[in-house]
């Protein structure tokens, strides 16, 4: 298992942590959260409002507006869904597979009690196949609360049997895009669609559908059993609960980290991960994907919590945090998450696939010794001409990681290219 | 060299009375009309050679100033310079490159194909009309000979264009065996039968085609059975700049330039074989021309400096009828199949003035006629004749959907309804009719060096006929690379080194030529790039 | 009208093509550039995005107009594709053409249907559907979809499985003429040749005309 740390610990928590064992999940913090949102799903939604509990999948999309939104449908709850998105695929990301794998009932708590908050009769686990254990553990778990009383309970409110069910993805990074997950659960394959309209009036066969992060959900679950001050309190300064980090790189104790959320880059870094890999000085970090702005030494102090990196400039994403020293290339990193991306482009929009194959082009060029001036301003140019060009935004957040590489880094790629 | 012409407004007008024009031929002798317009018969912009086999030659002056140039390399410059070795190199990956390096290979040589741009890059691909084959009944070997030497002015060598017509027919089964499709049409017996069109100046048709794009047909097949072919190897973006030689003057190997990797690279072959076509970009006379980028006489100073003679260097052709507005699809053509079909040419006061099915020299002369005359047609400063095609379409109505599907596209461009408005059209420089002299095998006078296509000579003497172009390139693609292959056969390995260019830049010296005038050319003179642009890459 | 090609900010004439702006402009230009303006070779491949647009396309820059505003970028010429040799056997047996378009094509049946190679052809080609029908087995209505194709490769960049469906078109269209276009006027020509019953007098009298 993936190395954990951090405190305080509560998605990671050891009571949590039961695998799929649904009376060791209920004999210690579990059911509470389900049971309050069941008993008044309107204060429950209050609560993940007044917590500010923010989408962990990428986006930092308040929760509470998309429950609020799909609740307020007026279709029946048989036509409403609640998807728990387990997809999770990006380099650097390893959190959702530790928590579907270790604590599935945390998530699957959330999801009814999201299902409960939205008035949602459908509730899909969309996870993974790729991740070793982790659709065999989730499916093992969802049995085993078929007839539970607290499912009952969940019925009784919404007055229609609860269809709970596991979605197993085509394991590609773009079907962790929600609209890639509705066109999964609809059985086709997870092209992303162009929004709007947005999953929450038109998702599942155009019906309200609420797309969560299956962190998000555990989260969820953590503040419903805590109540919205108690769960604020555990962030730092403005910001609210925890979260998990994923740590990687050049550091000397990579993992997986529940910290506040508001722990800054320094503390994340240099207490928790143990410092920089054989005393080389940090250089950067490749944030949340990698699909964000990077951030260098000037943006060590920046609390990690989603308002805060984005007034730094760029995202904190799903919390992944790739780490970089001065013994490593930015520019031999930004071609393998280029690749990555080239690679993962799903097909329909000819700029997103053409166009990161372009860039990977001219990044192993410049990587290799054989790039030019010319090939500096023509990158600089992509990363201007590409962004919003494709139905999801996996191109823009390729060209956002190349155009910051070159902004923040541009002594790195001028020495490597020869000036003929 | 055009005076103004008639507004194009009034021209249309007076060809819309009058369509479909009658017959009308030439008033004088195509002879006379020949030497008085045609641009091979003008001294202007022309020199004689003073350095090389042909010494005394009279050539057009950019041509002249790229065959007495220096190298752009010298001994020092390959010295401690890694030598690759292989049996063919191929200098050209166009139609006669690849027809030469899929022989060769399929005899067994290991091929090595540079390219200056990429494989399959060439004028082949742009090709439209079709190619000649004698292969219908009333045709036959002798007719496809006798038409072939008299639209060259009977200057062509009798048996070279004998080699290539006998060729003609399995050049055609070779093409079909490699996946090149043809149009057919139904015999009378329910058979199937070439789809045959007829080329200006012969007496019979002849011209063989896959819609109006078959050199795009013939050129996509071949170039995937070369990339393909497990005993070839292929280099793209990696021109050569100089041959190398030994102290015999055998040719054996060359110099080439990695514009991937900018760095010189030697290739050592046991034969070098250069199909690196026309001169087209060189704009020779002034002339818009229809040619590929990479037209610019690379193979002809390559063979000229290392000691083969030229023939027919001052003879170019102008094809009759590229667009002459508007101004950005200037160089453009117009297949000749449309005037096959039946499409006619109509002067500013909406006359005929040449019979359209004329050789190709005597149309363009006598359109050039029309110009200087000030009976040509004039739109935004654009001069030429109109060319009527919506009268062709009132005759045959699917013909833009059938044959001249790539007319209607380029008509779509220039903004022109071609059913309804005739396109401007004026003489285009196309080809180059001489080129370096070889045998029926493609052999020049140097020994290890052969030539296939444009570059080469003596086929078409000083006019070619349509169709042939296509043939020639395959017929002596095929037999230079099945030449090259029997020689590389002895696989020796011989000294390589620069040891013709001594005596060359003596010749440069004796004659008060300029020695820092470098060729090839490499890109033509818009690629805001020069030779030494090129080598300066790669210090 | 003001563009901007691979980050150099161009004035272009009206009526001019983007490769045509670039040279003018005093650019060098050593690749990405073939046939100027026929539009046949497919080297000059760009991304284009025209002003106020959020889409961008995949053009050839030799027949694309330049539009104020507008913002282009060069497409290498490699490509990310995976070759598939064949090699045409005139001896193979015909009656396994459709078994041969899976064994040289195996990505072909796993086409994900995303259109991606209809968008990216710069000539309009239905490339999806000639994929479809070689798979189906409707080999002479596949090759046809693919008869105007320039071999440019962006639908072999844009295909996610790495179908290469131009090389595939062009495989159909190969394979189906070399095994079925057997002429009966060239066959009777190449009998006559070839049994020595047609030859060339290279010493005829030829007439010059005019």
């Amino acid at each position: 298992m993936t190395h954990i740390g951090g405190s305080p610990r509560l998605l990671t928590a050891l009571d949590t942590l039961v695998g799929v064992d649904l009376d060791a999940w209920l004999a210690g913090p579990g059911g509470a959260a389900l049971t309050a949102a069941v008993a008044d799903p309107a204060a429950a939604r209050e609560a993940v409002r007044l917590a500010d509990l923010r989408g962990m999948g990428g986006a930092a999309f308040p929760t509470a507006r998309k429950w609020d939104a799909v609740a307020a449908a007026t279709v029946p709850a048989g036509e409403r869904w609640v998807i728990a998105n387990g997809n999770e695929d990006e380099p650097g990301t390893f959190k959702d597979r530790v928590l579907l794998e270790h604590a599935p009932h945390l998530i699957i708590e959330g999801a009814l009690a999201a299902a409960a908050c939205c008035g949602a009769a459908n509730v899909v686990l969309y996870v993974n196949p790729r991740h070793a254990g982790v659709e065999a553990a989730i499916a093992e778990a969802v049995a085993q609360w078929r007839d539970h009383h607290l499912l009952d309970e969940l019925e009784r409110v919404l007055g229609e049997p609860v269809r709970l069910r596991v979605h197993a993805s085509s394991g590609l990074y773009v079907g962790g895009e929600d609209t890639a997950a509705i066109a999964s659960v609809e059985g086709g394959f997870p092209f992303p669609r162009r929004k709007p309209p947005y999953p929450t009036t038109h998702g599942v066969e155009g019906m309200p559908t609420v797309v969560n992060n299956v962190e998000t959900l555990a989260q969820a679950a953590v503040l419903l059993r805590l109540g919205a001050p108690a769960y604020r309190d555990l962030g730092v300064g403005e910001a609210s609960g925890t979260r998990l980090y994923s740590l990687s790189g050049d550091v000397i104790r990579p993992g997986l980290y529940e910290l506040p959320s508001g722990t800054s880059l320094r503390s994340l870094v240099f207490d928790h991960g143990g410092g920089m890999l054989a005393d080389r000085s940090f250089k950067a970090v490749f944030t949340g994907g990698p699909s964000n702005t990077l951030l260098a030494t000037d943006g060590l102090d920046v609390a990690l919590d989603p308002d805060s990196v984005v007034a730094a400039g760029s995202r904190l994403g799903t919390g992944a945090m790739i780490v970089i020293s001065e013994g490593t290339s930015i520019t031999r990193k930004v071609a393998e998450y280029i690749d990555f991306f080239a690679g993962a482009s799903c097909g329909p929009c000819p700029p997103c696939r053409t166009g990161t194959h372009q860039l990977s082009q001219i990044l192993h060029r410049i990587d290799t010794g054989h790039g030019t001036p010319a090939d500096l301003d023509t990158l600089r140019s992509l990363t201007a001409l590409l962004p919003g060009s494709g139905n999801c935004g996996l191109v823009d957040a390729a060209a956002t990681v190349v155009a910051s590489a070159l902004e923040r880094f541009p002594h790195e790629f001028e020495r490597q290219v020869h000036h003929r | 060299m055009t005076s103004a012409g008639i507004p194009y407004e009034h021209a249309v007008e007076a060809w819309r009375a009058a369509a479909p024009a009658p017959p009308r031929s030439l008033d004088v002798p195509a002879a006379d009309v020949l030497a008085a317009h045609h641009p091979d018969h003008q001294a202007h912009g022309t020199t004689t050679l003073r350095v090389g086999a042909n010494a005394g030659d009279r050539c057009p002056s950019v041509l002249a100033d790229l065959l007495e140039s220096a190298s752009l390399v010298d001994d020092v410059d390959i010295a401690g310079t890694a030598v690759a070795d292989t049996d063919v190199v191929v200098v050209g990956g166009g139609g006669a490159g690849c027809a030469a390096a899929l022989t060769a290979a399929d005899q067994g040589a290991r091929v090595l194909v540079l390219n200056k741009l990429r494989l399959g890059d060439s004028n082949t691909v742009m090709a439209e009309g079709g190619i000649q084959a004698a292969v219908a009944p009333e045709d036959s070997l002798q007719r496809h000979f006798a038409d072939t030497v008299r639209a060259g002015h009977l200057a062509g060598s009798r048996d070279l264009v004998a080699a290539m017509v006998h060729d003609g027919p399995d050049v055609i089964r070779w093409l079909i065996q490699l996946g090149v499709t043809f149009d057919t049409v139904a015999g009378d017996a329910g058979e199937v039968l070439m789809a045959r069109g007829r080329a200006g100046g012969t007496t019979v048709p002849r011209i063989l085609s896959c819609r109006d794009h078959t050199g795009l047909e013939i050129m996509r097949s071949l170039r995937e059975a070369v990339a393909l072919h497990p005993g070839i190897v292929v280099r793209d973006h990696a021109p050569v700049v100089e041959l190398l030689t030994d102290t015999h003057g055998r040719c054996t190997g060359a110099v080439v330039v990695d514009l991937v990797s900018n760095a010189v690279q030697l290739v050592r072959a046991n034969a070098v074989l250069l199909t690196t076509g026309g001169a087209g970009r060189l704009y020779v006379g002034s002339f818009p021309s229809s040619n590929h980028y990479g037209a610019t006489a690379d193979g002809l100073v390559l063979a000229y400096r290392a000691g083969a003679r030229l023939v027919d260097v001052d003879s170019f052709q102008y094809h009759p009828t590229g667009l002459a507005w508007p101004s950005a699809l200037v160089g453009q053509l117009i297949t000749e199949a449309a005037r096959g079909a039946g499409a006619l040419l109509v002067n500013g006061h909406g006359e005929r003035f040449v019979d359209e099915v004329a050789p190709r020299d005597v149309v363009a002369a006598a359109m050039l006629r029309e110009m200087a005359d000030g009976r040509a047609v004039e739109r935004d400063g654009q001069v030429g004749l109109l060319l009527d095609v919506p009268s062709l379409v009132a005759d045959q109505p699917e013909i833009l959907t059938d044959r001249l599907v790539t007319l209607a596209k380029l008509a779509a461009r220039a903004g022109v309804d071609p059913t309804a408005e005739p396109l401007m059209v004026r003489p285009t420089l196309h080809y180059q009719n001489g080129g370096v002299v070889i045998d029926e095998h493609g052999a020049t006078g140097v020994a290890g060096l052969w030539c296939a296509g444009e570059v080469a000579g003596g086929i078409h003497g000083r006019n070619r006929v349509m169709g042939n172009a296509l043939l020639d390139i395959l017929a002596f693609g095929r037999r230079a690379g099945r030449a090259a292959a029997h020689a590389a056969g002895e696989r020796i390995r011989r000294p390589v080194g620069l040891h013709h260019l001594q005596q060359w830049q003596r010749g440069l010296v004796d004659a008060g030529l300029p020695l820092d005038r470098r060729a090839p050319l490499l890109f033509p003179p818009e690629s805001n790039v020069t030779p030494d642009d090129v080598m300066a890459r790669c210090r | 009208m003001r563009i901007e090609i691979d980050g150099r900010k161009i004035t272009a004439a009206d009526g001019t093509t983007l490769l045509g702006a670039w040279l003018a402009a005093g650019h060098p230009l050593v690749d990405h550039v073939g046939c100027m303006g026929q539009g046949v070779c497919g080297a000059c491949r760009v991304l284009v995005r025209r002003a106020g647009q959020d889409e961008a396309t995949t053009e050839l820059a030799c027949v694309t107009r330049a539009e104020d505003g507008l913002q282009a970028a060069f497409l290498d010429d490699t490509t990310p594709h995976r070759a598939h040799p064949y090699h045409l056997d005139p001896t193979h047996d015909s009656w396994d053409a459709h078994g041969r378009v899976t064994e040289v094509f195996p990505e072909a049946p796993s086409c994900r249907h995303c259109d991606g190679c209809n968008n990216a052809c710069p000539v309009d080609l239905e490339v999806h559907e000639g994929v479809v029908a070689a798979v189906a087995g409707d080999l002479v209505a596949a090759a046809g979809r693919f008869e105007d194709c320039v071999m440019c490769d962006l639908c072999t960049t844009a295909c996610p499985e790495h179908i290469a469906p131009n090389h595939l078109g062009l495989f159909l269209r190969r394979m189906t003429t070399s095994l079925s276009l057997r002429p009966d006027d060239l066959l009777r020509r190449l009998h006559e040749i070839e049994r020595g019953h047609m030859t060339i007098d290279v010493h005829a009298s030829v007439e010059e005309r005019g």
